[in-house]
């Protein structure tokens, strides 16, 4: 694959070929010869694996957890606490995937909270990190 | 860290274009695009994968270009930011 992409290759010397040396500045300590650009999308992309995503919401923090993933107050039958610490978005890569579970979860409550971050809606908090766990990765 | 040596990153890490007074270098890992100039793609070239120490650096930098102004902590500074910026490894 790589053989055929011309501008894949590593850099060319470029005082190959060179019949004389040529000039080269160091450059001063506080100069730079990098200039680094981070598009927005691959910052996403880096940081799938650490972003988290908190279930609840701390906006709607004490309400319990329905099996549909919907929010209920507190104490409500059949209902899940909110879980301790939020969830890390590698987890719920694969616990939306079917690979595994929730870190300290049962089934039950796995398939609550999974629920709740397949509904999770723009500016909630942690829909950034679910949205970018959708992105295809090249 | 006199004696570490300095390696180029590997080239299924990286993408290098080539464009006209510098490069540009996707790092694929971070995702991060590096335009880069001189020295560093001399730099780069010259440690190769193989890698070298400070010293032998400073040494071929030396015998293949006329150095203008050979500086260690100019040169140090150079090589500073190609580690950060994950093009060269330390080992």
């Amino acid at each position: 694959m790589m053989s055929d992409d011309t501008q894949n290759d590593p850099p060319n010397d470029p005082a190959r070929g060179a019949t004389s040396r040529r000039a080269l500045m160091l450059g001063a300590v506080g100069a730079t010869a990098i200039v680094s650009i981070r598009p927005a999308l691959a910052q996403t992309a880096a940081s799938v694996v650490t972003c988290e995503i908190p279930v609840p919401d701390p906006g709607r923090a004490g309400n319990y957890i329905a099996a549909d993933g919907s929010l209920v107050p507190p104490g409500t039958q059949g209902a899940f606490a909110p879980a301790g610490r939020p969830f890390k978005g590698q987890d719920v890569k694969v616990a939306l995937g079917g690979g595994g579970q929730l870190p300290g979860t049962s089934y039950e409550q796995n398939r609550a909270y999974t629920n709740y971050i397949r509904r999770l809606q723009s500016g909630t908090s942690g829909f950034t990190c679910f949205a970018s766990l959708q992105m295809p990765r090249g | 860290m006199p004696d570490c040596l300095y390696r180029m990153a590997r080239p299924e890490d990286v993408r290098v274009v080539h464009l006209d007074s510098f490069m540009a270098v996707y790092h694929r890992s971070s995702g991060l695009t590096h335009l880069i100039t001189a020295p560093a793609p001399e730099i780069l070239v010259t440690l190769g994968e193989a890698g070298m120490t400070f010293n032998a650096l400073r040494e071929s930098l030396a015998d293949a270009y006329e150095l203008g102004d050979l500086d260690d902590a100019a040169l140090t500074a150079r090589l500073d930011e190609l580690v950060s910026a994950g093009l060269v490894s330390t080992a």
